[in-house]
């Protein structure tokens, strides 16, 4: 009996597990199928050349909001990419039909798409005939950066993104702003907790990962695949720009917990050295930017954006940062046409460069950053004995912000930053500063070869 | 299965070979067996890892996908669900109202909707509207019907309160006094036995419903003129009707939507809520051609006078070439009813937390409000300036666009105003003419984005420095002897009675008789003369025209001026140096014009109307103008009369001077 017992049970268990793992089987197919349906769907577009429902859904996103006169324009990388190559041809024939489709048959999950926020009055019955015509739409809000600066205003939250979603394609429109410092943003894409994350894969978006800075676009009608969209009108220098777009927000909160423990100077020096400061900022950003040079904001300069969004008036001179390769050697000439006579230069192109212009009453310090495999450095020399300095920084990529009304750049990593330059104890402002030694980053670096003084120590 | 038994039967002698090669075979069986029970084992053992693998990757790619798909995403700030209100089934609500001398509280289902025990505030009526089917307050007022006029007021107000809704009234201190028979009348009619009766210091509660029944009513008889009526305390049950009897049955569009929303929560505003034939909330004025102020931003300062705030909005939201979508309305405080009516009209509005008290407040406000402004609209080099208590003309972005390039482009400007504040019925005649001045009216008003940014702002006065913004934007250290530019009769008009200056004796005094554009598209006259040479050229075109009036005769008496049209005359008033205002002050007065401080003054010159005539006055000798007077003229002095009288009148402003 037990011999019998044991077989049945070995035949029951095995044919169980034949069921089971069949049924595991279908599961795990069903599950892939559906978890890489855009993978598959890609594969069948390949073998019939064109995936037409994203073309359709795109045709009948336009027609949306082109029937509530909302002006979009196309910023979706990857046909930006293809329309860029095609450019020439493009803009010559704006408005032959294609014999192919080209552009938006490529099957994505997503097309995107852009909207100035003042060019359209708020959604007054647009998401009404968006469902309607199908479509299922998720809009993303949140709190305005442009009050968030100041002092207790709250304002109604702003749209951010929407999302349209028609059978497997979704249209992702991104919502521009313009701020001060003529730029445009747009604002980081975050789900509210009761909002469906599944809704789309929200992984696969272009935009929206951080919020972003952009240039002003100048835009420019063309027919692609039979559709009438706007463009950049240089798509290059639009999909450059978004590669390095990212924004970051002042510490508008920390900063006015730092001004509730020390507060703001408001006395006239300091209100007169904070305009100052401020016009030799939009001089010098006028004068970089023109040249082409990347900059950032430095030193003092930097920790008055970090701890107190502001310029801090007992800093004396306004400070940024360029990186060594960026050097050209038109930037002298350039300020000095710019109405800034060099003050001084330390230092070679090859090592510890720094410039200093002379502006009004307020001094601009340049200072050159060289790239090590696991630091970036510059350089400090004392004009009297030749000393040399080094300043070690933590490696660090560049962010945009708004500051002063001005669209500059600040190191993304700022915290690092801050900290190499001014230690732990950033946050208490100190009046008296001694940039050879008061840095806790700063190392000894020899002293210059007195032969090569008078060309690495140059004061005017 | 197939289980070997012996066989007891079988013989073994004869059988051995069969046997033994039967035994052979089931050695052979029975290693097939092994072979089959190991071989399910095998199986079993496969298919356990093949399924532990396959859960785990199922878990790990679904884990994956969570992640994928939130992970960057997620709001920083992980909202915790609300908890919902429960679905209000009650249909009953207890109602609590207490009136006394010194004390009124009014208790809806345990919670205190009203409180009030101030000392020397509140006396009067209050009144309590609720919606009568959530029982929600839709709007509070108290009417100090022991003071003149009051009494119409609640009149007015408890007309415009619609049908059905529940009222509840009690009185605080004393509110019989003023109390006339209209409003009396208006009582009974709506169920109270009393009113009809109340007299000086009694008592008195009452709740019903407007147009329906009576919930209750208790009243307490003031014994003696020296005393008060006791306490009386109203307890009383009100029956809450469906939500669908409470509300009109207007089409569904997005606009009464709007007006759905905030007549359900608010009461008080008349016809916008009527079911019948509401009175529209989108205007589409004329557009205007060529509008150079399209672009412009409109902020709109506001405070919690919702009733001002939609007034104010309406006449803006109709002046022609108006941009709806360039009005942020800043209101100082987190008040919920000025929202609502920011929202009904579609607009968009900015909440602020007050920041210190009085005239600092209002003044932190202001700068907060431009201060956003210039935030939410980088590109704008100006932004109009709107107070809350302003009716805005019909022309008001008419007449702006057609003077804002001077802003532009003469730095010797500091403002355009809406306001002259010299410009009363009486002195006011010609809406096309344009006057510059040394002194900042406000009152709707055009600020450069470069003076804000450049000079304002950053020592904008700080929060505990009690100053008026205005009279600050007046100090010669910031005006810096820049001039605005104002209409002879003014784009807006000031009704606000009931502010932090305001008084009703105040405005009837020096705002209720003031001039106000009603004429559409005025073509503005000679606006290039406004700019600081041609200005003076025309200044000097003026008084060579001007007749000079009869120096022997008062100044104040109405034949000062002859009873002619259209002619230019000029008066010479004494005036030692260029801040000796005495005479002008005096003059000022019996003009029954602005005379709390000087206004409307360009180089010692006055320019206003009187009797239909372009009536000039001259201080001499600071005025550069003196050179005009005929040297048989003697310039008129005006002797102030004594003292307090002049600084009695009104000590708010007085006081505000000071600063």
């Amino acid at each position: 009996m037990q011999k019998i017992n044991r077989n049945v049970v070995l035949a029951l268990l095995s044919l169980t597990s034949l069921v089971f793992l069949l049924f595991q089987l279908c599961y795990y197919k069903f599950y892939l199928s559906q978890k890489n349906g855009a993978a598959f769907s890609k594969v069948r577009g390949s073998q019939s050349g064109q995936d037409s429902t994203r073309w359709h859904v795109v045709r009948k996103f336009l027609g949306l909001i082109s029937s509530h006169n909302i002006p979009v324009y196309l910023i979706d990388p990857l046909i930006l990419g293809l329309v860029d190559k095609d450019i020439e041809q493009i803009k010559s024939s704006p408005d032959g039909p294609s014999p192919e489709c080209k552009y938006f048959c490529a099957p994505r999950d997503f097309t995107t798409f852009a909207l100035l926020d003042k060019t359209w009055k708020h959604e007054v019955g647009l998401f009404r005939t968006a469902e309607k015509m199908g479509f299922q739409w998720l809009k993303i809000i949140n709190k305005d950066p442009r009050l968030d600066g100041m002092d207790d205003l709250s304002g109604m939250e702003i749209p951010l993104h929407y999302i349209f979603k028609l059978s497997s394609h979704a249209i992702h429109l991104v919502v521009f702003y313009e701020r001060s410092g003529n730029f445009l943003w747009h604002g980081p894409l975050r789900l509210k907790q009761h909002m469906d994350r599944k809704f789309v894969p929200f992984r696969k978006l272009h935009f929206g990962r951080y919020p972003g800075a952009y240039e002003k676009p100048e835009l420019l009608l063309v027919s692609i695949d039979d559709l009438k969209v706007q463009i950049p009108k240089n798509p290059s220098s639009f999909l450059e720009d978004m590669l390095h777009s990212r924004f970051l927000e002042c510490r508008y909160r920390e900063a006015r917990a730092f001004f509730q423990l020390y507060p703001d100077d408001a006395s006239l020096e300091a209100v007169e050295f904070r305009k100052k400061a401020k016009s030799l900022l939009h001089l010098a950003a006028l004068t970089l930017n023109n040249l082409g040079v990347k900059f950032w904001l430095s030193s003092g300069t930097c920790l008055g954006w970090y701890r107190q969004c502001n310029i801090i008036p007992h800093s004396k001179d306004v400070d940024l940062g360029i990186f060594i390769r960026d050097y050209k050697a038109d930037i002298i000439p350039a300020f000095q046409k710019a109405g800034l006579p060099l003050k001084h230069k330390f230092g070679k192109v090859e090592d510890s460069l720094e410039l200093s212009f002379q502006g009004d009453d307020v001094k601009l310090d340049i200072f050159f950053f060289y790239e090590e495999d696991d630091h970036i450095w510059n350089g400090g020399t004392q004009a009297k004995s030749g000393k040399k300095f080094k300043y070690l920084f933590p490696k660090f990529t560049l962010c945009w912000t708004e500051f002063v009304e001005l669209k500059v750049h600040v190191p993304c990593e700022t915290l690092q930053y801050v900290e190499a330059n001014y230690g732990p104890e950033w946050k208490v402002p100190v009046k008296t500063w001694d940039w050879k030694s008061s840095p806790s980053n700063v190392q000894d670096n020899g002293v210059w070869p007195v032969d090569e003084w008078d060309n690495v120590i140059q004061i005017y | 299965m197939d289980e070997w038994k012996p066989n007891p039967t079988v013989k073994p002698h004869k059988k051995r070979s069969w046997y033994l090669a039967w035994k052979y075979k089931l050695m052979n069986q029975r290693a097939l067996r092994k072979l089959c029970q190991t071989g399910a084992v095998l199986f079993l053992l496969v298919t356990v890892i093949v399924n532990i693998k396959l859960i785990l990757d199922t878990r790990r790619a679904a884990y994956e996908e969570e992640e994928e798909s939130a992970q960057d995403y997620d709001d920083e700030m992980l909202n915790v669900e609300v908890p919902r209100h429960p679905v209000n089934n009650k249909k009953v609500l207890d109602v609590e109202v207490y009136s006394s001398r010194s004390k009124v509280y009014v208790a809806v289902d345990g919670t205190t909707v009203l409180e009030d025990e101030a000392r020397e505030q509140g006396r009067g009526i209050h009144v309590i509207v609720l919606n009568q089917a959530t029982g929600h307050v839709m709007a509070k007022r108290v009417f100090d019907t022991y003071s003149p006029h009051e009494d119409e007021a609640m009149v007015l107000f408890l007309n415009m309160v619609a049908r059905g809704r529940i009222l509840i009234f009690t009185i605080k201190d004393e509110g019989s006094f003023h109390l006339k028979e209209t409003a009396k009348n208006v009582l009974k009619s709506l169920g109270s036995q009393v009113a009809p009766f109340l007299s000086w210091r009694d008592m008195w509660t009452f709740v019903g419903k407007k147009g329906g029944e009576v919930y209750g009513e208790k009243h307490a008889k003031s014994p003696a003129l020296s005393t008060w009526g006791d306490p009386v305390l109203l307890k009383t049950e009100v029956h809450l009707t469906s939500v669908e009897d409470a509300e009109c049955h207007w089409p569904d569009t997005e606009l009464n939507r709007r007006r759905k929303r905030f007549c359900s929560k608010v009461e008080g505003y008349g016809s916008v809520c009527s079911c019948k034939d509401p009175t529209p909330i989108e205007f589409n004025p004329d557009p205007l051609k060529d509008n150079k102020v399209f672009d412009v931003p409109v902020a709109v300062i506001a405070g919690n006078r919702p009733n001002y705030l939609y007034r104010m909005l309406r006449s803006l939201l109709s002046a022609q070439g108006v941009n709806p979508q360039m009005i942020t309305v800043f209101i100082d405080g987190y008040y919920e009813e000025p929202m609502d009516v920011v929202e009904l009209f579609g607009l968009s509005g900015i909440q602020h937390t007050p920041i210190s008290i009085k005239n600092a407040r209002v003044s932190q406000h202001y700068k907060a409000s431009l201060t956003a402004t210039f935030n939410l609209f980088p590109d704008a080099k100006f932004a109009v300036v709107l107070e809350e208590d302003l009716d805005i003309s019909v022309d008001f972005f008419s007449f702006l666009s057609q003077s804002i390039h001077l802003l532009a482009e003469d730095d010797s400007l500091y403002c355009i105003s809406a306001w002259n504040d010299q410009g009363y019925e009486h002195t006011a005649e010609d809406p096309s003419l344009l006057y510059r001045v040394e002194t900042m009216p406000g009152l709707g008003w055009v600020l450069r984005k470069s003076l804000y940014k450049d000079e304002l702002e950053p020592k904008w006065p700080t929060p505990e420095k009690l100053w008026d913004w205005d009279m600050w934007m007046r100090m010669p250290e910031q005006r810096k002897g820049r001039e605005c530019i104002i209409p002879d009769i003014s784009r807006s008009y000031h009704f606000g009675i009931v502010g932090l200056n305001m008084n009703g004796y105040f405005h009837e005094a020096y705002f209720k008789k003031h001039k106000f554009n009603t004429v559409p598209n005025v073509q503005l006259k000679n606006v290039e003369s406004l700019r600081k040479d041609n200005y003076e050229t025309e200044i000097h075109r003026l008084l060579g025209e001007a007749e000079v009036l009869d120096h022997s005769k008062n100044p104040c008496e109405d034949s000062f001026v002859p009873d002619t049209e259209g002619r230019v005359y000029v008066m010479f008033i004494r005036m030692e140096q260029e801040a000796d205002f005495t005479t002008w002050t005096q003059l000022a007065k019996c003009l029954h014009i602005w005379d709390l401080d000087v206004r409307g003054n360009h180089k010692g010159l006055w320019r206003l109307f009187r009797k239909k005539n372009h009536f000039l006055v001259v201080g001499v000798p600071a005025s550069p103008y003196s050179f005009k007077k005929p040297s048989s003229v003697t310039p008129i002095y005006m002797e102030p009369p004594a003292k307090e009288e002049g600084a009695a009148a009104v000590p708010a402003v007085a006081a505000a001077e000071q600063t």
